[in-house]
């Protein structure tokens, strides 16, 4: 039976022909910003190999109190390769928070979020909360003291919102305090909820890229207008798959270095009753919010410092996934939001150092 | 026992009439009485003061301790206060160097109510009174630490201090370890007096029996008897027992054995077999925890070679009790498994600093299949663009 | 365009042959990526020798080993624990970790007490400290026998 044979008889029962056609025209400009075209699919990949490493760890990880840290110990230490898959589980997940933030960033400094694609960004902008999510849920699971704490605190802040800050809180923690009932919700949380809701999204989001085309900055639209001479642009197949294909390879050799290299540390088990140990912070993606709420004054204006810090962000948030529709599309406008852009990276960034600067345990 | 009850009987202990509470004695003691057990037992001022004399309520130092074993001293009256209670404190005093000496007359030494205190009398377990186990030795010091009190009995002030820097007050007061030696638990209490040089085992046989088992079935137990040294002492001292360390087995300073032994005496060759061994044991620990902290820091977890470093560590502690057997086979037999399970702790930790390497090298293999494969892909991406260039 | 009658015409165009040659390659090298990463994952999947990890229950043992009136000393995890038989053929399981300062306990068949070498302290079968400075009494573990292996499990 030739190849060709095959894929009739196939196509004649699952008929994707015209699918795999309109990919084969596919095209992806190509122009001085078009690196960052990858962000997307490199988190895509990783995000894949979560959801593989993920489902390896399930086979052998027990989620309750009394068992979650010897289950995680046991996966290190008699499990073959248990080390590798739980290590590259946990860099991985960091990984995808860079490239998601990556791609974030890149979007709106290329401006992709424009009309037609302002859906597109909005799925994308949930998509990065619920990665962020995976990481805030996930890192709890080997029930160490780090996570531990850090969990409390993190849960703590939701406490100041109005009205419902201690709902809130009694939801996330599943009860007053941060229990192996928090374990367990936070778990379903991880492996069930969260995976259905961001398969849904990036479906959602993948279908509107394909449908909608890779963005042109407006930069390099203009240039094209100017010119006269229409974009460069690459077949997607099997142009953009190839070089897709080495960047998640260089991706997939990283993780497996950083596990033989770095392997991600254990830690003491959890106890509740021991003080807290110095130097928690959240995970480093939090780092900001988490730093930028230390500094501020415990009152603010009469009201609650930690809310206002809450309040701000949330705001932002609200602006963020709402702004592509109500934008004019004026080169002053892109001009705005690229400089607010680099505002935020800049804040960012320098609070994430700040934050990792001071919660070093002093030895 | 409160300020005032304090000063009352401080008063009485160095006859200066009471000075600066600005009240009565009668209004001191009464107030401090309220809080006393005598008081919620039902008794009254009358039930121990008989009537005011020429010195006002107060009873005379020697009449103190028959007073109070009137009462303490009958198992009738003091069942109906506490079935369980001893009836024999008033006895025991009277064999005590205190009693001893009030009896001649001499009222410079303690009394029931020195120690107890005379009108805010609390429980033994009650953590204020004077003589709960934390707060023993202070009482006690109140006069053995007092170098002018101490003088006209040719007693040093230095018990108190010595103790104080015991691994003994360690446990107690740092530790709250309530089963820790006070004064009174190797003196005893109401029939205090020193052990005698022959007895001191004993004391210390209570709570360490395996040392002194060991020691009365060694050689050492028959010539330290012959030379009149008290057991233990020798080595360990009586108050300012500190902890022991490995550098006390060997014949050169700060080794104890050479107080005594060198190395042509007796002996000799069993103290360096034992320092050996020792020193050997204690080295391959220590080695097992430096390669098994190692392994920890590169990331792997090693608890085979903790359980088996603990093991080692009990050996240890073991292997020092049999010092006390003065012997090299016994020790040996103790020391010989630790050495052998601390040097299983080390080869954990090898292991795991090797599996290491394994993986690394694992990763080599791979990242040359991944190198080869990305080398043919750039080729492929070159090749696909030239057929298809981008336009 | 090529001349009449040569193959190429009649073959129609076929892939050069470094280009066959490059996709080989790339198979193979692939082949060998693929490899580097099934391999691992399949060894993963196999369960290893000792099932899962002691931390509700823990192996000490066999039953035919221990005699009555005797006791073995076995890890629960990364403390010691202490699983006594008693002279009436009952089994028994306690933290083999004395309360007062760490030391790992043993049994004493002459008192049919647990104690503990390093300042006397004694417990009885039911790892109440009875004696000396202990401050509070063993934690008990649930003992079963299955097929002549000793199981200890933490009491819920």
């Amino acid at each position: 039976m030739t190849t060709g044979q095959l894929r009739s008889w196939l196509e004649e029962r699952v008929p994707v022909g015209d699918l795999t056609e309109a990919l084969r025209h596919k095209t992806v400009p190509l122009h001085r910003h078009s690196a960052w075209y990858y962000f997307g699919g490199m988190t895509l990949f990783l995000f894949g190999i979560q959801v593989g490493t993920g489902a390896l760890l399930l086979l052998y990880y027990r989620p309750s109190a009394a068992e979650a840290y010897e289950s995680v110990r046991f996966i290190m230490t008699r499990v073959p390769f248990g080390w590798l898959v739980r290590s590259i589980h946990a860099w991985s997940a960091n990984l995808m928070v860079a490239t998601a933030f990556g791609h974030l960033f890149s979007v709106l400094f290329l401006h992709a979020y424009r009309r037609p694609r302002e859906i597109t960004w909005v799925s994308g902008l949930v998509l990065l909360m619920l990665t962020m999510a995976f990481g805030f849920t996930g890192y709890l699971l080997p029930w160490n003291q780090l996570s531990f704490f850090a969990t409390r605190i993190g849960t703590d802040m939701a406490a100041s919102l109005p009205l419902v800050g201690e709902f809130s809180v009694r939801l996330m923690r599943g009860g007053k305090e941060v229990t192996g009932a928090t374990l367990t919700r936070l778990f379903g949380v991880h492996v069930a909820i969260l995976p259905a809701a961001v398969t849904a999204l990036i479906a959602l989001h993948l279908f509107l890229v394909q449908r909608h085309g890779m963005s042109v900055p407006p930069s390099v639209e203009d240039e094209s207008r100017r010119s006269g001479r229409p974009v460069a642009s690459m077949p997607f197949w099997p142009h953009f798959v190839l070089h897709d294909l080495f960047g998640w390879t260089v991706a997939l050799t990283l993780l497996a270095a950083l596990s033989a290299y770095y392997p991600f540390e254990l830690g003491l088990k959890a106890d509740p009753f021991a003080p807290a140990p110095a130097g928690i912070r959240p995970e480093w993606y939090f780092l900001w919010i988490f730093q930028t709420l230390k500094y501020m004054p415990p009152s603010l204006f009469g009201l609650n410092g930690e809310l206002v810090v809450i309040g701000v962000i949330g705001a932002a948030a609200l602006v963020l996934l709402v702004f592509p529709f109500v934008l004019s599309e004026r080169v002053r406008t892109f001009r705005i939001v690229s400089g607010m852009a680099v505002l935020a990276l800049v804040y960012m960034t320098l609070m994430t150092i700040v934050g990792f600067v001071v919660s070093r345990p002093t030895p | 026992m409160n300020a005032r009850a304090s000063g009352l009987a401080l008063s009485w202990l160095l006859a200066i009439p009471l000075p600066l509470t600005g009240q009565s004695i009668e209004e001191g003691a009464r107030l401090a009485f309220q809080d006393d057990v005598h008081a919620s037992a039902g008794l009254t001022c009358s039930s121990c003061h008989a009537g005011p004399s020429s010195r006002g309520f107060a009873l005379p130092r020697i009449e103190v301790a028959p007073r109070c074993g009137k009462c303490h001293g009958d198992a009738a009256y003091m069942r109906q206060f506490d079935p369980q209670v001893r009836i024999d404190q008033y006895a025991q005093y009277l064999t005590s160097g205190h009693g001893k000496r009030m009896s001649t007359g001499d009222s410079r030494v303690a009394t029931c109510s020195d120690c107890h205190g005379a009108h805010g009398v609390r429980r033994v377990r009650d953590p204020r009174s004077p003589v709960a186990p934390v707060n023993v030795a202070p009482t006690c010091a109140r006069c053995h630490a007092d170098a002018v009190r101490m003088a006209p009995f040719g007693r040093e002030p230095k018990p108190f201090a010595d103790w104080s820097a015991s691994v003994h007050a360690e446990a107690l007061l740092k530790r709250r370890d309530a089963s820790a030696p006070t004064c009174n638990t190797c003196h005893g209490s109401h029939g205090a007096t020193p052990p005698g040089v022959n007895q001191v085992a004993n004391v210390c046989a209570q709570c360490h029996v395996r040392e002194a088992e060991l020691f009365r079935a060694s050689p050492k137990k028959a010539i330290f008897e012959q030379i009149g040294q008290a057991e233990c002492l020798a080595c360990h001292g009586n108050h300012r027992i500190e902890h022991p360390t490995d550098a006390w087995v060997g014949l050169k300073d700060p080794a104890v054995c050479a107080t005594c032994h060198d190395e042509r005496g007796n002996g000799a060759t069993t103290i360096t077999d034992v320092e050996h061994s020792l020193g050997n044991l204690n080295r391959a620990i220590a080695s097992a925890q430096s390669v098994l902290e190692r392994a920890e820091r590169a990331g792997m977890l090693v608890d085979d070679g903790w359980t088996a470093q603990r093991d080692g560590r009990e050996h240890l502690i073991h292997s020092r009790v049999m010092v006390h057997a003065f012997a090299a086979k016994p020790f040996d037999d103790m020391a010989r498994p630790g050495l052998a399970v601390a040097q299983q702790a080390e080869r954990v930790g090898h292991d795991a600093l090797h599996e290491l390497q394994i993986r690394r090298r694992g990763l080599g293999i791979a990242t040359v299949l991944v190198l080869g494969f990305l080398v043919t892909l750039w080729f492929k991406i070159r090749s696909v663009h030239a057929e298809r260039p981008p336009r | 365009m090529a001349s009449p009658g040569s193959n190429e015409i009649l073959l129609g165009p076929a892939r050069p042959p470094r280009r066959a040659v490059l996709d080989w390659l790339l198979g193979l090298w692939g082949a060998g990526v693929a490899t580097s990463i099934l391999y691992p994952v399949l060894r993963y999947l196999i369960p290893p020798e000792l099932p899962e990890a002691a931390t509700q229950s823990a192996n000490a043992g066999l039953a035919s080993t221990l005699a009555p009136d005797s006791a073995r000393l076995v890890p629960f995890g990364l403390a010691p624990m202490i699983v006594v038989r008693t002279a009436a053929g009952e089994y028994r399981a306690f933290a083999g970790t004395c309360t007062h300062l760490a030391c790992t306990v043993q049994y004493r068949a002459d008192l049919q007490h647990i104690w503990c070498a390093c300042h006397n302290g004694h417990y009885d079968l039911n790892g109440r400290n009875i004696s000396g400075p202990p401050p509070r009494p063993l934690e008990e573990y649930d003992v079963n026998v299955r097929d002549d292996q000793i199981v200890v499990s933490r009491r819920v």
